[in-house]
């Protein structure tokens, strides 16, 4: 009886592919925003600086769920559920965000890691038998543009009404969430360099950095 | 006769050095070139060439000179010519030259320029000698007019450049640190897109089995939780199991 030889192979395959680290879990980031007055500029100069030029930037209307769940330590495990708006028929999306390293002075972008994983849309019954519960949810709404293995996004950023269809949503501020963003293999951090070159290149209109969510100034929401 | 030697040998001596200050500021622009080149500015370049060609100009001032005798009446002649390597030539030549043999001879003994360039600069003497005075004035002016139209051209988009630089630093501020920092912290930990007590979903969501609770529960959680709170002073007997929970969320919040 040889039953579990197909299970272990595919652990093994996994495990010797997170030992020969080809599995893109790091992500290398940078955010900062864009007044929506200033927008038009900025997708402007992306579309000049960026990849798909032909295609003109895509576009994307997604709606992401965050859960939480408490397990031994302290702080809640976090997990994301992502659906497109706009292609119903699209897979889903789940996943795990780590906790952001900042690092000091020379380390060029924010590093945390990322898994991601394609499901279905009962992923939301499955973790709440869990024992997840929903803490927050979002739209996000705007575009998407490459650069080699670079990836910027511009979105808005909507907070869901509470029990009112998805369309009647509030913006969050009156600017757009412009995030730089790399996913790779562990100790690829000549990325960061990479990336730092190119926020450089968004400036003044954007001011791409590492922010800190956890030492805001205390604000009020708008 | 042997004063006139004397006179030549002097001369030589004079043209010797020159020609060495010469080799030696060509010597230092080349090597400036090959490793410096990363760093090397035009300005230095053209003071290079400045140099250069101050020395060029001393040393056909030297062979004018009352004291060289005309060196056009003296003839070099090559009087052995050989194919074998010379070692002492190539010493003395700096490994220029291996050996002094027919093919090296006429380029370096010689007096004339070739007859081709020779021919050009004939007709282009030939050219300049012909215009007259008027004519050639007039094309000094045509060129220098193109010259200041051109000027002024790069002047104007340098000033076009800077102000407009100047008007974007100043006056459009396009993006907003503050707003950045919301929308991070919106998308990270929700701050600001929860409901209005955060905390106080989690309970009744541990607290309600799967069962009960409605379906397609994704998006609309609890809708009825924020009227709940906003009640909870005079709270109806059927919401006491909420409040209950308000009181356990506490007990999270330290």
């Amino acid at each position: 009886m040889d039953w579990g030889q197909p299970v272990n192979t595919a652990m093994d395959s996994l495990t010797a592919a997170l030992k020969s680290n080809i599995i893109p879990n790091q992500e290398y980031l940078l955010q900062g925003s864009v007044l929506d007055a200033a927008v038009e500029v900025l997708l402007h100069r992306l579309r000049g600086l960026c990849d798909n030029v032909d295609s003109g930037p895509e576009t994307f209307h997604d709606h992401e769920m965050c859960f939480s769940i408490r397990g031994t330590s302290p702080q809640p495990l976090l997990l994301r559920v992502r659906r497109a708006l706009d292609y119903q028929d699209m897979p889903w999306q789940l996943r795990y965000i780590g906790q952001s390293e900042l690092g000091d002075k020379s380390r060029p972008t924010i590093v945390r890691s990322s898994i991601d994983v394609g499901c279905n849309a009962t992923v939301v019954e499955f973790l709440t038998e869990l024992g997840c519960r929903m803490d927050f949810e979002y739209i996000l709404r705007g575009y998407m543009f490459r650069k080699g293995r670079m990836k910027i996004t511009v979105s808005k950023i909507f907070k869901m009404g509470q029990g009112k269809p998805p369309e009647s949503v509030e913006p969050m501020s009156q600017s757009y969430l412009v995030e730089l963003s790399v996913l790779a293999p562990n100790g690829q951090d000549a990325i960061g360099e990479d990336m730092k070159n190119f926020a450089e290149q968004l400036r003044p209109l954007v001011q791409l950095d590492k922010i800190d969510y956890k030492r805001l100034p205390v604000t009020g929401p708008p | 006769m042997q004063r006139e030697e004397k006179q030549i040998d002097n001369a030589l001596d004079v043209m010797l050095s020159r020609v060495t200050e010469l080799k030696n500021s060509v010597i230092h622009l080349l090597y400036k070139m090959d490793h410096e080149s990363e760093t090397l500015s035009w300005p230095t370049v053209l003071d290079n060439f400045a140099l250069i060609s101050s020395q060029l100009t001393a040393f056909n001032k030297c062979l004018g000179h009352d004291k060289v005798p005309p060196l056009q009446n003296l003839v070099v002649l090559p009087l052995l010519l050989n194919p074998d390597r010379d070692e002492d030539l190539l010493r003395m030549t700096e490994g220029r030259i291996p050996a002094f043999a027919h093919d090296v001879v006429p380029d370096y003994l010689r007096t004339k320029p070739e007859p081709e360039v020779e021919q050009k600069m004939m007709q282009l003497e030939h050219k300049a000698a012909g215009l007259s005075n008027e004519t050639t004035q007039k094309q000094i002016a045509a060129y220098t007019k193109a010259i200041n139209h051109i000027l002024d051209i790069v002047a104007k988009a340098r000033e076009d450049c800077e102000s407009e630089n100047v008007t974007r630093g100043g006056a459009s501020q396009t993006s907003s640190l503050a707003d950045t920092q919301t929308l991070a912290a919106a998308i990270a930990i929700g701050k600001g897109l929860k409901p209005m007590v955060p905390q106080g979903v989690q309970s009744p969501g541990m607290m309600v089995p799967p069962g009960n609770r409605p379906p397609g529960q994704g998006p609309p959680m609890n809708p009825n939780q924020p009227p709940q709170m906003g009640m909870m002073g005079k709270a109806p007997g059927t919401i006491k199991t909420n409040i209950k929970s308000a009181g356990q969320m506490h007990s999270y919040n330290r």
